[in-house]
């Protein structure tokens, strides 16, 4: 700035001068009080000035939170989103309250002739007169015939008051009606109990990443100036224009005071740090749930004191912190070096440490550099590999190899099955011994035949699966492989073959390009080599990655090439929240193939709010929707393990 | 761990609290009424640093400031009036210091070793600048020419004005 140096040069002449004018080499004598009075007013104004210029900048570098999960949204996070799946898709011009009210009616048909078991005529009736609730509110909303009671004027009054305007009252409660038919409809749960909120949660912004740039050298991406001392020179102006006005040298000098910390913040500049990062986990290859200690040395390499070093480690987006804090404020001096240590819960796959951001200050914190600052580091957790406590619920079709699946064939087996005439060349371990000993009769038992099953494990993991109960809770594709992993563990012990495949981005940056090529497949087959690929890809093919994708891709061609690939007698274990129409339109595009298909949908919704609770009602629908055309489906709630949740649909039967 | 708390860390706000303290206890010393403006500007810091805000304690800084130059108008001793606003501005700076750091790191990260660093550098320079100020003031009491502190003042706010502070 030209004014400023011009001023900062005019300052150092007139300092010279005055010491000068000290020294008696030159005298300049004036005696008049008005002329202090003069710079008392300059001063001043040069302090309005300043304070009104203030305020322009003070910068605070936010930081992002590493130690914190990558969010996924919950089922329904937005009404529209959560209204939308009712919704036939048409058009027209719509408002947005007419597209509420259209979906909720939407909704309202679909759990009416689902779970209440009426016609569609009779539904439209029982809308129309608003007989299907016991709400009056939701009866009003959907019928154009109804309204409301007017209310005594001293609720209306206290309506008034109530800062939920009736749109919203309306929409509220017409959801809440809508959900205690869907709820109850399957005869597992009650009604929920109150009314949701309307409101969408509010879910912290979250930034779990340091940065998603690839930095392979220690890189400088920002340097500032913080503006920490804004405004100590206008008081310092301040107060010396008050002092000279009064002739009160104290006041003066506590303005210098000032003046010397302005001088101070402008003096030094932050040290370029040559910080040498080095990170060390007590386990690299850890059981999923394992604790993992993370030490982390920061050295300064530089032949300079860092006065202010401020260092947040790049945890990986998949891991959280659960134990100690992965940040450090610092001093160090030259090729000092620090350490500090965390502890991270490994979740299975595979996790990259993102590059350490380091701040650093000068002394007067005035000036800011911002480095990242990378080692590699990877930590990678592979999901067990454990049999499931009970048998995998597979349909009755099968190849003819010997295997888990018992048939309703006769043949050789475990399992009685039925006594048949004996038939010449009928082996002699088979033949009823006991029988011809009593009655000298030949017969022939016969064993329900086991025979092998050729399974393909589908994994739901599109963009729209990456979905949970809460922000950070383990998600659909988190809890689908773990499923996966042990899925098909039970099925090779069994002597079953197994293959895996998944539908959903490949890269996470770059998503939208399809890429066939490195779509997750793994063809059926079995044997110790086969279960090691299995394992490989399930903790490392980044389709399984715990990370959300950045946008969604093209996963109907990836589906094509499954079925393109998959043999006509292989069954399918297809792995999905069931939260979008894309799943449902998989499921028949595979059953209209003829393959005989099981779902297993982890539950991923909540019932926090009122479009969270429609999300949840939807789910139900396109489950009872799958049921009624014959596919299995079982359910696996949030709060169960993948053994309670097939146990139980063992306990309920097959269909 | 469930969150990161940022909010301003301990060790400086102790600092700050202590700072805000001492320059009351100074402006009260120097005069009651800037003692009672001071009462104002001390509770602003405390607050601010409480709620977590920069603005309050900026505010509170300039209250307390103002506090102590009250107490110098009506000519207390000069050296009363320089300590307290040596302590006023230290208050402000491990305040604000506390508040970004806190904002960036957080309360639960170990960040003693750069507090320390901070609240000795922020004091060695107040220190030596309110030294060499009261030294001058000491030494120029011996009636100076007017012109040379008309000239000195004169510096003071070019610089100031230089330093766009």
């Amino acid at each position: 700035m030209n004014t400023t140096r011009i001023s900062s040069a005019v300052g150092l002449f007139l300092f010279g001068l005055a010491v000068l004018v000290l020294a008696d080499v030159i005298a300049f004598d004036v005696t008049s009080a008005y002329l202090i009075g003069a710079v008392g007013v300059i001063a001043l104004l040069a302090a309005v000035n300043g304070f009104t210029r203030r305020r322009e900048e003070r910068t605070v570098t936010e930081t992002p939170d590493p130690e914190r999960r990558a969010t996924v949204p919950v089922p329904g996070h937005t009404l529209s989103s959560a209204i939308n799946q009712f919704r036939r898709d048409s058009y027209e011009f719509t408002t947005g309250s007419q597209r509420i009210s259209e979906g909720l009616s939407g909704a309202a048909m679909a759990v009416l002739t689902r779970f209440e078991g009426l016609s569609k005529r009779e539904a439209r009736t029982q809308l129309k007169d608003g007989t299907w609730t016991e709400d009056e509110y939701a009866a009003a909303f959907l019928s154009p015939d109804l309204e409301v009671e007017e209310k005594p004027l001293r609720d209306r009054l206290a309506g008034v008051l109530d800062l939920e305007t009736s749109f919203r009252q309306y929409v509220r409660r017409t959801a809440a009606a809508i959900a205690t038919i869907g709820y109850g409809g399957l005869g597992e749960r009650r009604a929920p109990e109150e009314i949701p909120q309307y409101d969408p949660e509010d879910f912290e912004n979250i930034e779990p990443r340091t940065t998603t740039k690839a930095v392979t050298e220690p890189t400088e991406y920002r340097n500032t100036q913080t503006g920490y001392w804004t405004g100590v020179g206008a008081l310092a102006l301040t107060a010396i224009g008050f002092g000279a006005l009064a002739e009160a040298p104290g006041v003066v000098l506590a303005g210098v005071v000032g003046v010397g910390y302005a001088g101070f913040a402008h003096l030094l500049e932050a040290p370029e740090p040559e910080i040498s990062l080095e990170r060390v986990l007590s386990e690299e290859d850890p059981e999923p749930d394992e604790e993992v200690t993370v030490t982390v040395r920061v050295s300064n390499e530089s032949g300079r004191l860092l006065p202010d070093v401020r260092i947040l480690d790049g945890v990986p987006p998949g891991l959280s912190v659960t134990d100690g804090v992965a940040r450090l404020g610092t001093s160090l001096r030259p090729g000092d070096s620090v350490q500090f240590s965390y502890t991270v819960t490994a979740r299975r796959g595979t996790h990259e440490f993102d590059p350490a951001i380091v701040l650093t200050r000068d002394f007067a914190q005035s000036n800011e550099r911002t480095f990242h600052v990378p080692a590699k580091t990877t930590l990678v957790a592979r999901p067990t590999l454990r049999p499931l406590a009970t048998s995998v619920p597979l349909q009755p079709a099968a190849a003819g190899f010997s295997g888990q699946l018992t048939t309703a064939d006769a043949g050789e087996g475990m399992q009685f099955h039925s006594v048949r005439e004996y038939r010449r060349n009928d082996p002699l371990n088979r033949i009823d011994w006991n029988r011809h000993a009593r009655s000298g009769e030949l017969a022939t038992l016969e064993f329900h035949e086991e025979r092998a099953a050729r399974v393909l494990i589908l994994i739901d993991a599109r963009k729209s699966a990456y979905l949970a109960p809460e922000p950070d809770a383990p998600h659909a594709i988190d809890r689908s492989v773990e499923a996966a992993g042990r899925i098909a563990t039970s099925l090779l012990d069994a002597g079953d073959t197994v293959g895996l495949a998944a539908l959903g981005p490949v890269d996470r940056q770059d998503s939208r390009r399809i890429n066939l090529k490195d779509t997750c497949w793994l063809g059926p087959s079995s044997g110790h080599h086969h279960r090691m690929q299995l394992s490989e890809l399930l903790a490392s093919h980044p389709q399984f990655s715990t990370e959300p994708p950045s946008a969604g891709t093209q996963w109907q061609a990836q589906l094509r090439m499954v079925r393109r690939r998959l043999g006509s007698e292989t069954q399918v274990v297809f792995l999905t929240p069931l939260c979008d129409g894309g799943s449902v339109r998989t499921v028949r595009r595979l059953n209209a193939r003829g393959h005989a298909l099981t779902v297993i949908t982890p539950d991923t919704t909540a019932e926090r709010t009122t479009s969270q609770q429609l999300a949840r009602v939807g789910r139900r629908i396109r489950r009872f929707d799958l049921q009624r055309a014959g596919i299995p489906v079982i359910d696996w709630p949030a709060d169960d393990t993948i053994d309670e949740a097939i146990a139980r649909a063992h306990a309920r039967g097959r269909r | 761990m469930e969150t990161l708390t940022r909010e301003p860390t301990r060790i400086s706000s102790i600092g700050a609290t202590t700072a805000a303290l001492l320059a009351l206890v100074l402006a009260g010393a120097a005069s009651i009424e800037g003692g009672i403006i001071a009462v104002v500007g001390a509770a602003l810091i405390g607050l601010g640093l409480f709620w977590d805000s920069g603005r309050a304690i900026d505010f509170g800084a300039g209250i307390l400031f103002f506090g102590v130059i009250v107490g110098g108008l009506v000519e207390a001793p000069v050296i009363l009036t320089v300590l307290g606003a040596l302590a006023v501005v230290v208050a402000w700076d491990l305040g604000t210091s506390a508040l970004e750091l806190g904002r960036q790191l957080g309360r639960e990260t170990p960040t003693a070793r750069l507090e320390g660093v901070h609240i000795v550098a922020s004091l060695l320079v107040g220190v030596a600048t309110a030294t060499v100020g009261y030294g001058a003031y000491l030494f120029g009491t011996g009636g100076q020419p007017a012109g040379a502190i008309i000239l000195l003042l004169l510096a003071v706010i070019f610089l100031i004005v230089g330093l766009r502070r």
